[in-house]
């Protein structure tokens, strides 16, 4: 099996270029984590990020044949040859595959990603109906793996000032929390030209979130509830 | 460089000034329908009416509005040399409304008072 992977040095290389492998015996089922870690063991200068094997810890996000996704769930007989790996797009390369995330922390940062409540605190847990429960389903599963904000072209054109998909489905996560209280106050820190509104609809972020999950619909119910706030 | 309209408003605007436009040309069609081929006296007397003229002013205001809030959601998105975009800008408003102005003279050349 031909693989192309990108490769960097900071202290050698004036840009990332693509290096070519070969794999000969590929077990059925064989995932490209696996594979690269196959390829490290061949050439051990290389190096890419991962740790749980299994879609849990979100740092083996990469860009496989041009689209962003997890490779330690991408089966390699899904792929066609020679099998391209590159680093996720718009990030600053460290090396080789692995990116500096810098920007994308500070965004998910910026949305408070916790709850804000104003009463006092109660003696036991906050406590919250199976129902309303419910709503933090498709939001809370978010391993801010980043294949999404990378895989938004608002977000390369914009990425200090736009949130991107990742931050913004958990800016809803916590907007569609009945136990926050900060509504008003985290609606009107994404109104204005960039933060949200940078957003086009565009679904890359959909299309790529290997959990399955839809930020384009979380960043909707934004503006319906923006728009609610307004009337 | 101040956004009068921006965020929440502006995409708000954006969605209503179509919705005017799509239910503009739905009726302005279905009104003329009938009247199918369209002659030239026709087409002159329906402008000298006051509700039209004022329907399609209200048109072609949601037009230029609109198109206002898309090119600058292209500026904002693709150009952030502060100088390039607020010349742009400028020139881009300029023009929207010098086409607003010619639109408004023309429809009010015909209109009966
Ligand atoms: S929404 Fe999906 S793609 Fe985006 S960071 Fe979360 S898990 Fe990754
Ligand atoms: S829907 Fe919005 S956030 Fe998602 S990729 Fe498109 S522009 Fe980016
Ligand atoms: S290695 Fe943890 S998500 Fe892939």
């Amino acid at each position: 099996m031909r693989f192309q992977v990108q490769r960097y040095n900071p202290e050698t290389d004036k840009l990332p270029y693509l290096k070519e492998y070969e794999l000969n015996t590929i077990p059925t089922g064989m995932m490209l984590r696996d594979a690269l870690l196959q390829i490290k063991a061949q050439d051990e200068s290389f190096t890419f990020r991962h740790s749980c094997g299994e879609g849990v810890c979100g740092s083996d996000a990469m860009n496989i044949n041009g689209s962003n996704a997890l490779a330690c769930l991408t089966p390699l007989s899904t792929l066609s040859q020679p099998i391209v790996v590159r680093s996720v797009p718009g990030m600053p390369i460290i090396r080789d595959l692995v990116v500096d995330m810098s920007q994308f922390y500070h965004h998910y940062r910026a949305i408070k990603p916790y709850l804000i409540v104003h009463d006092p605190m109660p003696e036991v847990e906050l406590l919250q109906s199976p129902e309303d429960r419910d709503k933090l389903d498709g939001l809370y599963e978010c391993i801010l793996c980043g294949c999404c904000t990378t895989a938004c072209p608002s977000f390369w054109w914009n990425p200090d000032k736009f949130r991107g998909p990742a931050a913004l489905l958990q800016a809803y996560r916590f907007l569609a929390d009945s136990r926050d209280q900060a509504t008003n106050q985290r609606l009107q820190e994404l109104d204005g030209p960039y933060r949200m509104f940078r957003c086009h609809t565009i679904m890359n972020c959909t299309s790529v979130c290997p959990k399955g999950l839809n930020p384009s619909a979380a960043i909707h119910k934004i503006k319906e509830l923006m728009l609610k706030e307004m009337i | 460089m101040s956004w009068r309209a921006h965020g929440m408003r502006a995409w708000l605007l954006q969605r209503l000034s179509a919705l005017y436009m799509l239910l503009f040309a739905i009726s302005f069609l279905l009104y003329i329908a009938p009247n199918l081929p369209i002659t030239y006296e026709y087409w002159s007397d329906l402008f000298t009416r006051p509700s039209i003229a004022v329907a399609t002013l209200v048109f072609f205001a949601a037009l230029l509005y609109h198109a206002w809030i898309g090119i600058r959601d292209i500026i904002v998105d693709y150009i952030h040399d502060t100088t390039l975009r607020f010349t742009l800008w400028v020139l881009v408003t300029l023009f929207l409304i010098g086409l607003g102005i010619w639109v408004a003279l023309i429809v009010l050349s015909v209109v009966a008072v």
